[in-house]
């Protein structure tokens, strides 16, 4: 959350702009990201909320240049971050940036992290390759962030190898790997997914102290609006590989504006309270072959009209942008 | 008072299993140990903990897909453990399961018509024509079109094949369903979609649902009364909603407060705790819990607490409630 007595500088530090990650699909390009633009503000939380294949995982992977080859590239866009656009730069000039500058998080840490290495190893390596340290030092900074993400006796497990820890302490792990070199920006793609809600919670928490602790930048990715509303300071909602609605986080729980975001909304179980009316979304998000001309969600839409059969654009106040021609105009639904 | 028509007394199910390298040792897993509840005739009641309870072995080992160990399940008064195999196969059409990833459970080649009528088949419920009427009747009863007697599993969505999972437990016309983690893998709109569509069949044919869920919105949502398990063990039974409104387990009070809520003015409380979670096959002595609990003192260290009834349908075991 931003402070009123912090000067903060008004560039953003990392600018997607106008990205376009396509796929080849039996012979043909499609988008799997299509025209997607945001900025992320210092020290800001941004989550990119969306169901599975709405493109946020493939926009956070197209940021860090880990786009899969030769199936998949960008094709459209810029990527401007410390001045210089990622999508143009060289295998070199990434490997400098990747895990140092901006570094990413996954779902499931066993499968990022190396089973045969010591997780003290694990986390010492980013140090001796991006900050040329030597074992010994490497070692001991290593050992401290390891404590900075609470793991329990950190010194005694710095040698454990990663299947003899448990899930959420392997996140934490992963976490430490991640901040070694004080990234910029941390792009966190589903990290507590795979955790039970008492290990997320905490996980949760850790993540929201030790941004404002590195003074770093998130883009937190998930499907899970409850987690967006525990930890994000600014939303975006994508569908089927677009962005259809920006707006900060009480904005946009309180005043939804795409027909798709209120829907969602309403379609989700509470455990605070009882939810008489569960909403359900009719169909199916469309397959990346077969997208609709006009408003991708427009199938799916109780509110669609004629005008709907063309593409609607990202539009509104600054504070709040809608992708929708219903919505877009006048004051929404109130 | 409905009539209970579930009833698990003391069940009790350990593995054993293999662990360590490069010197294997046997551990024991002491995945249910002696847990009892009811369940009544037409309720949803939700078995919730988080991974590694003992939930799912719950939910198996009362109709014996796994064998339990000890105890007792009683269904509309049949001791279920005692049945012999003839006696088990006319119970399991009483008895259904519906499982998180119905895809693993259908055969990847067979005609989603055919996995249908196998059942029936199986069971002797009609004659070829029936059958194929019923399967008719079921895909429409599960918002599936007609022709997905005809499709392979391949061939639909996650959400489509959770809805044949269910048409093939509704089958054999069962009183009970066991539904282990039934929309746990589905997007929200999808989620909300299969809930509505159990939550349909549990009023018109007045199912029973035994509802294993890690996410206690969804429980909340679907279910009248729920136990909360922790280690293998039943930390606190009660009617919803009142166990959320006011949990009185510490264990339950902190599930309850770390599930994220879609309201930003609503944060979520992470517990101050920050070491390793114990598992079933090492549990902690005396009250499994304590490692974990802000409000633990010796006796919590030393003896598992006895379960209380505090009300009609609610109990808890817990020393702070204790008399």
């Amino acid at each position: 959350m931003a402070t009123a007595f912090k000067v903060e500088p008004a560039e953003p530090v990392l600018s997607v702009q106008g990205l376009t990650t396509s796929f080849r699909v039996s012979g043909d390009w499609h988008a799997a990201v299509r025209d997607v633009s945001f900025d992320l503000a210092h020290n800001e939380t941004l989550a990119l909320v969306g169901e599975s294949g709405c493109g946020k995982s493939m926009t956070a992977l197209s940021i860090m240049g880990l786009v899969p080859k030769p199936a998949g590239r960008i094709t459209a866009g810029r990527i401007m971050f410390e001045g210089s656009d990622l999508v143009s730069l060289d295998r070199e000039a990434m490997r400098r940036i990747r895990g140092n500058r901006i570094s990413m998080i996954f779902q499931e840490p066993m499968t990022s992290l190396n089973p045969v290495l010591t997780v003290g190893f694990q986390v010492a390596e980013a140090l001796r390759y991006h900050r040329a340290m030597g074992g010994a030092e490497a070692d001991r900074a290593a050992l401290d962030l390891l404590e900075q993400v609470k793991i329990p006796s950190a010194a005694r497990r710095f040698k454990d190898y990663p299947h003899q820890f448990s899930g959420g302490m392997r996140q934490r792990v992963m976490i430490a790997i991640a901040l070694a070199c004080r990234p910029q920006v941390l792009l966190a793609d589903e990290p507590t997914t795979a955790l039970d809600v008492t290990i997320q919670a905490e996980v949760l928490a850790l993540l929201a102290e030790l941004k404002q602790a590195y003074g770093m930048s998130m883009v937190f990715i998930t499907h899970n609006l409850g987690v967006v509303a525990a930890i994000a300071d600014r939303v975006a909602v994508m569908y089927a590989g677009e962005i259809v609605e920006v707006a900060a986080v009480r904005e946009l729980f309180r005043r939804p504006r795409h027909p798709y975001t209120e829907l969602l909304l309403r379609s989700i179980p509470r455990v605070d309270r009882h939810v008489s009316h569960l909403e359900t979304i009719e169909g199916q998000v469309p397959s990346i072959a077969a997208m609709p001309a006009g408003c991708r969600f427009a199938p799916r839409c109780p509110l669609r009209e004629a005008r709907c059969d063309a593409p609607p654009p990202l539009a509104g106040a600054a504070h709040h942008v809608v992708r929708c021609w219903v919505r877009s105009e006048g004051g929404g639904h109130g | 008072m409905a009539e209970i028509l579930l009833a698990v007394e003391r069940l009790k199910k350990f593995f054993t299993a293999k662990r360590g390298f490069p010197n294997p040792e046997t551990v024991t897993v002491r995945a249910l140990d002696e847990i009892s509840f009811m369940v009544k005739r037409g309720e949803a009641f939700g078995l919730v903990g988080e991974s590694g309870c003992g939930k799912s072995t719950a939910g198996r080992s009362i109709l014996r897909l796994v064998e339990p160990d000890s105890g007792r399940v009683t269904y509309a008064g049949e001791d279920i453990l005692a049945a012999d195999a003839a006696r088990m196969r006319v119970l399991r059409q009483k008895m259904q399961i519906v499982f998180q990833d119905p895809y693993a459970s259908l055969n990847p080649r067979r005609m989603i018509g055919k996995a249908l009528a196998e059942p029936m088949l199986v069971h002797g419920l009609g004659t070829p024509t029936e059958i194929e009427e019923r399967v008719e009747a079921l895909l429409a009863e599960v918002g599936l079109p007609p022709d997905s007697r005809w499709r392979f599993p391949h061939e639909f969505s996650g959400g489509q094949r959770q809805r044949i999972g269910i048409a093939r437990a509704l089958t054999v016309g069962p009183e009970l369903v066991v539904a282990d983690e039934p929309v746990s893998a589905l997007d929200v709109s999808i989620q909300s979609q299969i809930l509505l569509l159990l939550r349909g069949l549990q009023d018109k044919h007045g199912l029973s649902f035994i509802f294993i869920s890690h996410d206690l919105g969804v429980v909340r949502w679907f279910c009248q009364s729920i136990a909360v398990m922790y280690l293998g063990r039943i930390v606190e039974i009660g009617p919803i909603p009142g166990i959320f409104d006011e949990p009185l387990h510490p264990y339950t009070q902190m599930l309850r407060r770390s599930s994220p809520v879609p309201d930003p003015e609503i944060r979520i409380e992470p517990a101050r705790f920050g070491g390793e979670v114990p598992s079933a096959v090492n549990p902690p002595a005396g009250c499994h819990f304590h490692t974990r609990c802000p409000h633990a003192t010796d006796i919590c260290r030393q003896i598992y607490p006895a379960w209380r009834e505090v009300a009609p349908g609610r109990g808890v075991a817990c020393h702070l409630h204790g008399s």
